[in-house]
């Protein structure tokens, strides 16, 4: 008797949540549909002049022939520092919720061999990319994330720290990336340039370190992430923290020889 | 030559990359990059009292192609709260954290926030705007689960989502503004929406969006359900800066988008809407707040609170024409965001000293903390007597230009509001100082803790004396008329 009401009362609220998720389906399809309007809208007014047509015409001041590249590096440097910093922070928050998982198993012949090829690969693209970037599609985020996915693949295939190096080292190649993109700015300020306003003369050598960084920084920011904790330990050499991680794991009973009765 | 502009911003993101990089020294290196922080901050103020609004193209382009830098009175007032906020929340930080992985956690995370909100009150860009945004939700939502249990880690991951929905929402609107009109200046931007009234359409749908993505994020009633569970949780120092810094920058956002923005299309009803939820805000989360049995969700849900009254000015704003009476409402409104800013992060950081000393903090049975803490109690005594608006804090002042302006123009029924507010902020504050008090003798020590108590009673003291007896400056700092000046000081 109970049980059949139950079922019932389950019916009918599973019912109910059906009907209102379809009331909010509608009224964000309504949303949607008025948003499409309203863009057109925007649109038909066209009467702005197309910020791409200047961002062309001052192109041979920036240093780089490739305008994505110009915005990002030059014309727009101060918001691409920021979106670096947003990256370093969402990696400090997930280093600060507890040290990573153990790494997978590792791999067979056949998964170990293609690693060795694919990653040199995905390093050297990453490299040509970041170069290329000057004057045709690429740049720092490109082979950013291309080294971090070579990252992925390295830990997919058993290692637990996804071919970076120990906590001290990453830390540093992690802010490299922030770190110059604010002293190449503060230094042009000292000299007199301004922040972050290059003399068209070195902008391109300046810009071409600022994005080497970035690039590092880049690649490290999301190999680690993937990881998803604080960097395991190198192999033979546990902090107290690392010791408190593992106890946290594994069950401390396993290790430590039962006391005689 | 060096900017105090871009120093306030450069400084803590130099200090959060230094402390990140070098994990041992956080702590000296952090307080380093504070002081620093602090003291670029009190450069912008003299720089702008002396030369008035400041204004810095970055890269040396055409205004439309690059980012704008711009402090005006309004920036450069909350700049030097958050900053003199940020210094106290630092040294008190310095003692309250004992656990080193929290330490190493705690800085980067605490100057990466800091430098997202003074390039969040500095950016005169809106898409650089949404980067802050961007910056200081992931910093905040960190930092806010940094007590690592389960109800802060669930709390703040709910905040994290909620704020990224904010964010989407805001940019959205971005982008509608940019395909109209082509440019994403501040200053273009607003010539540019009053020169074409023929698209009030995307004008008004892009504002729609944007304030409503930044209403969640200020938490306005009915849109703070995530803020008592995120700020209560936190750890004492962090919960000061959400409370006192973060939920005040979407605030101030709001503010600039609505007076510098989007003031032709604004009229009377879309003023009236926030102002409303406000008034909703100022009676629920002061009721909520006198039923906490936390004193930690007691401050949260003062804030949804105190955030209400910023919104009851906008149809004030709205209604009075530019003059005098205008630039009162404006400093009042200024005046009860900082009074707030000072008073709610002292009550959060005594309460978090009231929490470790106790190892709880229930207000039923905090029972002889006033003895205990001395120093701790009078913090909490001040800073509630801040957030109540009683003679001479800030917000006292401030409630006062409220109520002129509401009779002044009309609208009585913000006064009742208003009154309702304050005296059930009168009651729970002494809700809290009625238990506080037992019958032990009277302690022979006034200070137990300095380097935590000191932060907590100098910015409390500051939302109490510095802002209700010398506020003239503000209006000062405002470029407002003298007319303004001989008012707020006469009050």
């Amino acid at each position: 008797m109970t049980s059949m009401t139950r079922a019932r009362r389950a019916a009918r609220s599973a019912e109910r949540n059906r009907d209102l998720s379809l009331l909010v389906a509608v009224l964000l399809a309504l949303l949607g549909a008025a948003l499409t309007v309203v863009y057109f809208m925007a649109l038909q007014a066209g009467a702005a002049p197309r910020l791409a047509d200047l961002a062309y015409e001052r192109l041979p001041g920036t240093g780089v022939q490739n305008p994505v590249t110009a915005v990002l590096l030059n014309y727009r440097a101060y918001d691409t520092l920021m979106e670096l910093a947003v990256l370093l922070a969402a990696l400090l928050g997930i280093w600060s919720l507890g040290p990573a998982a153990p790494g997978f198993q590792r791999s067979g012949a056949v998964l170990a061999g293609m690693v060795s090829w694919v990653v040199p690969l995905l390093i050297v693209t990453g490299g040509y990319l970041l170069w290329v970037g000057g004057y045709a599609p690429g740049g720092a985020f490109q082979a950013g994330a291309l080294l971090g996915a070579a990252g992925v693949i390295v830990r997919l295939a058993g290692d637990p720290r996804a071919g970076l190096p120990g906590e001290a080292a990453q830390r540093w190649l992690l802010v490299a990336g922030v770190l110059v993109f604010t002293l190449v700015g503060l230094g042009l300020m000292v000299f007199g340039a301004g922040f972050l306003t290059y003399p068209p003369k070195i902008a391109k050598w300046l810009i071409l370190a600022i994005e080497m960084a970035a690039t590092v920084a880049i690649g490290v920011a999301l190999a680690a992430a993937y990881v998803g904790g604080r960097p395991p330990g190198p192999q033979a050499r546990p902090t107290a923290e690392d010791e408190d991680a593992l106890s946290a794991t594994e069950p401390a009973a396993e290790n430590t020889p039962a006391p005689s009765p | 030559m060096t900017d105090p502009l871009v120093l306030c911003i450069a400084l803590p993101l130099v200090g959060a990359m230094l402390v990140t990089a070098l994990p041992r020294w956080s702590v000296r290196l952090g307080i380093v990059s504070a002081l620093a922080t602090a003291g670029a901050a009190v450069a912008l103020t003299a720089a702008v009292w002396q030369q008035g609004t400041l204004h810095l193209i970055l890269g040396g382009w055409d205004a439309q192609l690059a980012i704008a830098l711009r402090a005006d009175g309004l920036a450069t007032a909350l700049v030097l709260m958050a900053n003199l906020v940020g210094l106290g929340i630092s040294v008190y930080a310095t003692g309250y954290f004992h656990d080193r992985l929290r330490v190493r956690s705690f800085w980067p995370l605490w100057l990466l926030l800091w430098a997202a909100l003074n390039g969040l009150f500095l950016a005169g860009d809106l898409f650089n705007l949404y980067v802050m945004l961007e910056l200081l939700g992931i910093a905040a939502a960190a930092l806010g689960a940094l007590t690592g249990n389960r109800d802060a880690v669930a709390a703040n991951l709910r905040y994290l989502l909620v704020g990224l929905l904010g964010s989407i929402s805001y940019l959205l609107g971005v982008a509608l503004l940019y395909t109209a009109h082509g440019t994403l200046d501040l200053g273009l931007l607003a010539q540019r929406i009053a020169a074409a009234p023929e698209l009030f359409a995307v004008n008004a749908a892009a504002m729609a969006l944007m304030v409503a993505g930044l209403a969640l994020k200020a938490a306005l009633f009915p849109l703070h359900f995530w803020l008592p569970p995120a700020h209560a949780n936190a750890p004492a120092p962090v919960s000061a800066a959400l409370s006192a810094l973060v939920v005040k920058a979407a605030f101030y956002l709001i503010l600039r988008l609505w007076l510098d923005l989007f003031w032709p299309i604004t009229g009377m009803a879309a003023a009236m809407l926030p102002a409303l939820l406000g008034a909703v805000a100022v009676l629920w989360g002061s009721w909520r707040a006198l039923r906490a049995e936390r004193l930690k969700l007691l401050a949260a849900y003062s804030t949804v609170a105190q955030i209400g009254y910023l919104f009851l000015f906008l149809p004030l704003l709205t209604a009075t024409p530019p003059g005098p009476a205008r630039d009162d409402l404006l400093a009042a409104l200024l005046l009860m965001a900082v009074t707030h800013g000072f008073a709610k992060a002292g009550f959060f950081l005594a309460a978090g000293l009231v929490q470790t000393n106790a190892g709880h903090d229930r207000i039923d049975d905090l029972g002889g903390t006033a003895q205990r803490l001395p120093a701790t109690t009078f913090a909490i005594a001040l800073s509630g007597s801040a957030l109540i608006g009683l003679p001479p804090s800030g917000s006292f002042i401030g409630k006062w230009l409220l109520m002129q302006g509401a009779i002044a123009t009309g609208q009585w029924w913000w006064v009742i509001v208003v009154t309702t507010g304050s005296l059930l902020a009168s009651a729970y504050v002494f809700r809290v100082l009625s238990r506080a008090f037992g019958l032990e003798p009277t302690p022979l020590k006034f200070i137990t803790d300095a380097r935590a108590e000191v932060p907590a009673l100098t910015l409390a003291l500051i939302s109490v004396a510095v802002l209700g007896l010398a506020s003239g400056p503000l209006w000062t700092l405002l470029g407002l008329s003298a007319a303004g000046s001989g008012t707020g000081g006469g009050v």
